[in-house]
């Protein structure tokens, strides 16, 4: 008597689990990637600007 | 009589010479006293705006002053593989903020302000 029950509340878990399985698999990978993208980006062109903008201050310091 | 051709030659020469030296510190100063004067100021462009109207000598300076940095800027702008319009408004931000205190940016809404 004692071991069907411990099995229908082991099954009863099982079954509750794998109802929940299910939401897990969330995930939309499109968007935040783009967006990672562009920031890397705009950062790589900001840097390589900079330096030159920083040659320009001491070519030229004339002009400032 | 070579003494005289040496007189009549070295006295302009000398002149001259001190003429254009102090022509070159009167044009270095030019734009810095015109920055504290108030005269002009950074844009927000990466170029030199004429903040008073009616000097002519002012005038002449600022756009001298931005004829060479323009061409100075496309210059970098190709080193970096970017448009002109990015440098210029980066370098715009960047003058801005290097500004000395005393001197005037025109910030976005058009306004000068004395920083």
């Amino acid at each position: 008597m004692k071991f069907w029950r411990s099995t229908g509340v082991i099954l009863g878990i099982c079954i509750l689990l794998s109802a929940c399985a299910p939401t897990v698999q969330v995930a939309v990978p499109n968007e935040p990637i783009t967006i990672n993208l562009n920031v890397k980006i705009e950062h790589e062109i900001l840097v390589k600007v900079d330096k030159e903008i920083d040659d320009l201050f001491t070519e030229n310091s004339d002009l400032f | 009589m070579i003494k005289c051709a040496l007189k009549t030659v070295m006295k302009p020469l000398i002149l001259l010479t001190l003429m254009v030296s102090l022509a070159n510190t009167a044009w270095a100063l030019n734009l810095d006293e015109a920055k504290s004067q108030g005269l002009v100021g950074e844009l927000s462009n990466g170029y030199l705006g004429l903040i008073k109207n009616g000097n002519s000598a002012v005038k002449n300076l600022v756009d001298d002053i931005n004829r060479k940095r323009r061409a100075a800027y496309a210059a970098k702008a190709q080193k970096a593989g970017v448009e002109l319009k990015i440098i210029e408004i980066r370098i715009g931000e960047r003058l801005q903020e290097r500004a000395k205190k005393g001197e005037y940016v025109q910030r976005s809404n058009g306004q000068w302000q004395k920083k």
